[in-house]
């Protein structure tokens, strides 16, 4: 087999400065040029990492924010350069880069996509080879001599995607392309990268949606803290990604030492509608989360809550107790709540978990495990839109 | 909705077309060398497609929406011209050897007007990009030059004016003034290793883009813009002349207004400073770029 791609004991270290601070009086000019002296701390965001990619690969690579992937997409697309190793690329490479990163808002999107398209690496030739295709595939073929400024943000997106889906590389490299857009728009993006990889293309894919990387990737890459530390086919190393993140977890520990919390939350698990504890659902699936908890004092006006936040850190979505109106009123033992929903609203990905009891709300936090759980969301039902919401339909019909 | 869907055949076809031999590239760790320099020619050259897109587009959007649109390029030397006309002419009085001042002025301005616009728009194309430095490799190089390439489209469009000026002056064209061609040639490569180093060092230090319109100011009452080389004390004019852009501007003058030869000492100067800047400034500008991304 061919490589298209490997690494050489590649690594890339950044160095950070630390700001002096300043005690208020002294020349703010001697402070700055004293910070340009001062120490740096070195920052290894990739360290020896070796990898090759054979031709028609799909390689996908996985890690928590940090863990280095996008340094490494970084080197392969030659946006940075490393500080030891080397990258050997045979052909030509370019990566699908956020959509409409290159957009001009005064210029037509005739105008926009030879722009783009020459940014990514497309020859005018070749653009004005595909524009028909590109124009057809986005779907704006009567806005293409009006300024993008013009666009509504959807076909902004559509049009940025398009010109990046017909690029004719060698090498593609996918950077969480799949986080933007509405699910059809994610759903055609899987599809043209599906095409692009039964046509013979290598491919490096990077993303925190693990349903994505499992179909897509044949072999997939775990990273943490700039290394490597597992590679193996993809369903072996999501799996061992996913038990990893839950091992992970961290208690956020609010009381002073010596004192003992009134509540203490002891587990959160997910069971399906068998009641059976599942790690994995799917888009319109019943769920129902359990917080098993054990009360130590007697605490008044409770509220327990479970929010599940995005591989990036943003809050998601939200179980709690409080929006009910009902106050709870905990007795010395053990208990459990469950949180249940009759179709889970939210679209694939992976969710980390943080599980809190408090008093009042906002109130006096009395635990909190902080992205102790993982869940993962397949798709079921494919959705347009940024999340299912449960409907009924009825007909009537009419002679 | 529907999804579309993408013609594979289309794809199989380009496949078999493309099974050229294919480009190896290798990234290590960034290090100076002459070899270098010649790299980034190649690669430059590889992308030069871009660098035209990128340049229409610059000229494109500077008079979109603009009502006078590319007017702006011959009104703003033009009104330069009006307003040292008026003071140099009229308040004080400088003498111009019997030629008429607006021409001295504008030949003046033409040519500074191209070297200014070009150095201080492009000491902001790097970091003006950064959304796109960040996200995606291409020769940075093409940023500043996008921006010289755009003052030299403007100075075009200007220069038709100089022709008007000459013809109701009726000043005599010889076949001096083809020396034009070679001096706009150094000034635009003086031009480039300038906007190189700014914009390079702009991504580290935003004092130089603070810094820079002050400079330009002082350097152009310091180059025979707004009056005649002839109006410098002789004893200063050999100093004067290591002024890279005196050799520029007075020779231009000569060539078009005179009817005579360059003074081949000073445009020798003016030369060789660009011609050996150039290229240092091309591998400075490629040392930095490495990491580039890192900083912006």
């Amino acid at each position: 087999m061919t490589i298209d791609l490997s690494f050489n004991h590649v690594s890339k270290r950044y160095r950070i400065r630390e700001e002096i601070p300043s005690n208020g009086n002294g020349n703010p000019l001697v402070t700055k040029l004293r910070a340009l002296r001062s120490r740096a701390t070195d920052f290894w965001a990739v360290r020896d990492v070796s990898f090759e990619v054979e031709r028609g690969e799909a390689l996908g690579i996985i890690g928590h924010n940090g863990a280095g992937k996008s340094t490494v997409l970084k080197l392969l697309s030659n946006i940075t350069t490393p500080t030891s190793g080397e990258i050997v690329i045979n052909g030509r490479l370019a990566a699908l880069i956020e959509v409409g990163s290159g957009f001009h808002p005064e210029l037509t999107g005739r105008e926009n996509i030879y722009l783009n398209g020459s940014i990514l690496g497309m020859s005018r030739r070749e653009i004005t080879d595909k524009l028909d295709d590109i124009v057809e595939f986005a779907g704006v073929r009567q806005f293409i001599d009006t300024p993008v400024k013009r666009f509504s943000s959807g076909m902004y997106v559509r049009l940025g995607f398009s010109i990046a889906a017909h690029l004719n590389p060698d090498i593609l490299l996918l950077d969480e392309v799949l986080a933007v857009g509405d699910a059809s728009f994610q759903q055609k993006c899987i599809q043209r990268i599906s095409e692009l990889k039964r046509s013979g293309k290598t491919i490096v894919f990077i993303s925190h949606d693990l349903g994505a990387v499992e179909r897509l990737c044949d072999r997939v890459l775990l990273m943490k803290r700039g290394e490597v530390i597992t590679s193996g086919p993809a369903r072996q190393v999501v799996a061992a990604y996913q038990s990893d993140a839950t091992l992970s977890s961290e208690s956020v520990e609010v009381h002073k030492k010596g004192e003992t919390k009134e509540v203490e939350i002891r587990t959160l698990s997910f069971r399906d509608a068998a009641g059976e504890v599942r790690p994995v659902f799917e888009t319109g699936e019943p769920l129902t989360a359990t917080v098993e908890f054990e009360v130590h004092e007697p605490v008044e006006n409770a509220v327990f809550g479970v929010i599940f936040f995005t591989a990036d850190g943003q809050e998601h979505f939200e179980f709690t107790t409080d929006g009910s109106g009902e106050s709870i009123s905990l007795k010395p033992g053990r208990g459990k709540i469950e949180f249940s929903t009759h179709e889970l609203g939210v679209l694939p990905g992976i969710f980390f978990t943080s599980v809190y009891v408090s008093e009042g709300n906002p109130g006096r936090v009395i635990h909190y495990h902080y992205k102790s759980t993982v869940l993962r969301v397949d798709s079921g039902k494919v959705m347009h839109g940024n999340f299912y919401m449960p409907h009924r339909w009825s007909m009537t019909q009419s002679k | 909705m529907s999804v579309p869907s993408v013609n594979t055949e289309a794809f199989e076809r380009e496949r078999e077309i493309v099974e050229a031999p294919r480009r190896v590239r290798r990234i290590t760790a960034p290090s100076f060398s002459p070899l270098g320099l010649l790299r980034g020619i190649v690669v430059l050259w590889q992308y030069r497609d871009l660098l035209y897109t990128l340049s229409v587009h610059r000229i494109k959007v500077r008079y979109k929406q603009s009502v006078l649109g590319i007017l702006w390029a011959v009104l703003q030397p033009l009104s330069l011209m009006l307003i040292y006309t008026l003071v140099f002419s009229v308040v004080a009085r400088i003498p111009t050897g019997g030629t008429p001042y607006p021409i001295i002025a504008f030949t003046g301005l033409l040519l500074w007007t191209l070297f200014s616009t070009a150095i201080i728009n492009s000491t902001n194309g790097l970091v003006s990009h950064a959304h796109l430095v960040t996200k995606v490799y291409f020769p940075r190089e093409i940023l500043p030059l996008t921006y010289v390439i755009a003052a030299v489209f403007d100075f075009l469009i200007a220069s038709v004016v100089l022709i008007g000026l000459m013809v109701y002056y009726q000043v005599a064209v010889t076949w001096n003034v083809l020396w034009t061609v070679p001096i706009v040639l150094i000034l635009t490569c003086l031009v480039t290793s300038m906007s190189l180093v700014f914009s390079a060092l702009q991504v580290r230090f935003r004092d130089i883009g603070v810094a820079l319109p002050l400079l330009l100011q002082l350097w152009m009452f310091a180059t025979p813009v707004v009056y005649p080389l002839s109006a410098v004390p002789e004893r200063f004019r050999w100093f004067y002349s290591l002024n890279p852009m005196v050799g520029i501007v007075e020779s231009f003058r000569r060539t078009v207004v005179d009817g005579v030869p360059p003074d081949f000492a000073t445009i020798g100067v003016s030369a060789l400073i660009a011609i050996v800047l150039l290229p240092i400034a091309y591998v400075f500008f490629k040392h930095v770029e490495a990491t580039i991304a890192d900083v912006i």
